[in-house]
């Protein structure tokens, strides 16, 4: 596949946003239960992101879960084939792992809203100046610069915040903590 | 798990997707680009930390699951536009037909409505609006409930708001005005407005600006305007369908989520009303706030149909 260099499309980064990072706690999941290495999972979610940004058309898919999963199956599968010694059984267990990568339905929805109510629970927990900086650009649709004036500070300080806080929703993104299950060692 | 078990390519990663909020000089794309070119895991990592900042940061409909549209402006103008297109067609020809408008919403509901003039209106819960849209004034008379409005610029005709015996007068801004029993309260969020009222005697008028919030008493006129800009912006939280609590009470809290919610909040226990809060959350979901004050204050929650119950 080829790389490219240029950096994603706005309309690439909110089709992500919308269809394809609520899904992407499953999509961990599905990866604990198969045989990656957890070291290794993260390599497998940001090849996977990579290779979905590039799509030239992404509103053809239809169902961006089943695309999602997919894609991280088949980067694993490349993964064990390029390995020296891969065990027969295992690319067959990979193959029989059971994934749920049906089409959205409401409880689908809802578990992509519990995500984003999830990023919301850590960006209440931010500290003041960062979560303000997330709340003025959520609620009024500010750019950082204009947070900067308001908040009368340099523009170096709120990217310095927004980019604290933004570790620390990625962070929990892969943290694997969904309800009712307990966190998996990374 | 805390920010610092972040693997480095994410670190990074979160680091350039905000700068990207930005045009870059050309010396920051070079290094972007060749922190691209390193390695192929970087460009998916970048992808993935804007896609979380476009979530965590963008308005409410713009990332939401389920959504059909990634424009979240036109999501919701869209919705209002249908009604007013409706009513255009009915009579057949494409003449003034809104001068007159009835806006109202239920119990919960929150409204967005394209005026005719290009303004916009957001309507909250259990609010009745009447707008017209006159030759030379614009009028809204708020019967009850809280609405938010941005003006579009037309110094020949300005726009006023209604609210009981209280007057709030734009040319083109944005600000809020929510009835009470004795006056309203207005909230600024862009330009200049100037309020009074027609039953002050003294007839008085004050200028409110941008991030500056007033009470206006039907008889009293208006206090002095203070500014608020963070607590205007929080405060109008709910044109998103959110209430954003930062240190309210829970007893405040409560009474919010009351105002949207058939199913009411009752606190049982006196001690409980005056702890502090913080959250985010929508206006049709007591329920989530409701647990979260048990688990913050170590509180017990009954849910029941038509109320919840928070106790010691």
């Amino acid at each position: 596949m080829a790389t490219r260099l240029s950096i994603p499309s706005d309309e690439a980064v909110r089709w992500l946003a919308r269809e394809v990072l609520p899904h992407e706690a499953d999509v961990r999941r599905w990866l604990a239960q198969s045989l990656v290495a957890a070291s290794e999972t993260d390599d497998v979610i940001q090849e996977a992101y990579c290779r979905l940004v590039d799509l030239d058309d992404p509103g053809r898919i239809r169902s961006p879960r089943a695309y999602f999963f997919q894609t991280a199956r088949s980067i694993v599968l490349e993964q064990l084939r390029r390995q020296r010694v891969v065990r027969f059984e295992t690319v067959t267990e990979i193959d029989g792992l059971n994934i749920e990568w049906d089409e959205p339905s409401p409880e689908r929805i809802a578990a992509g809203r519990k995500e984003l109510e999830r990023v919301m629970q850590i960006i209440s927990r931010l500290p003041d100046r960062c979560r303000r900086i997330f709340e003025m650009r959520r609620i009024l649709g500010l750019s950082q610069r204009e947070i900067a004036r308001r908040l009368g500070v340099s523009e170096n300080v709120v990217e310095n915040e927004a980019a604290r806080g933004l570790k620390a929703i990625l962070a929990a993104l892969a943290a694997d903590e969904a309800p009712g299950m307990t966190r998996r060692k990374a | 798990m805390s920010a610092s078990d972040l693997n480095p390519i994410d670190a990074e990663a979160a680091a350039w997707a905000v700068k990207l909020d930005r045009p870059l000089p050309d010396v920051e794309r070079a290094a972007l680009e060749t922190w691209l070119t390193q390695d192929r895991r970087h460009r998916g990592a970048l992808a993935r930390a804007q896609a979380a900042y476009c979530l965590a940061a963008a308005p409410a409909q713009a990332a939401e699951p389920g959504a059909t549209t990634g424009r979240p402006a036109r999501r919701w103008v869209l919705a209002g536009a249908a009604g007013l297109a409706a009513s255009l067609t009915a009579g057949g020809v494409f003449v003034s037909a809104l001068q007159r408008q009835r806006l109202s919403t239920r119990l919960g509901e929150i409204r967005r409505v394209p005026l005719e003039d290009g303004s916009l209106a957001a309507i909250n819960t259990d609010t009745v609006v009447e707008v017209s849209l006159k030759p030379r004034r614009r009028e809204v008379a708020i019967e009850r409930g809280e609405a938010w409005f941005q003006v579009a610029k037309d110094a020949a005709r300005p726009f006023v708001v209604e609210a009981g015996a209280v007057r709030v007068q734009a040319v083109g801004t944005a600000f809020s005005v929510r009835r009470k029993s004795i006056g309203a309260q207005v909230m600024v969020t862009e330009g200049v407005v100037e309020v009074w009222s027609v039953d002050d005697p003294g007839g008085a008028r004050r200028r409110v600006k941008a991030g500056e919030q007033v009470f206006i008493g039907d008889k009293a006129g208006a206090a002095r305007p203070v500014s608020r800009p963070l607590e205007a912006e929080r405060a109008l939280a709910w044109r998103d369908g959110q209430v954003v609590l930062d240190g309210d009470t829970v007893a405040a809290a409560a009474a919010e989520f009351n105002r949207y919610n058939s199913r009411k909040i009752i606190i049982s226990d006196p001690a409980l009303e005056g702890r502090r809060v913080v959250g985010w959350f929508r206006t049709n979901e007591p329920d989530s706030f409701a647990r979260a004050v048990a688990v913050a204050h170590g509180a017990s929650v009954q849910v029941a149909d038509t109320v919840i119950v928070l106790g010691g």
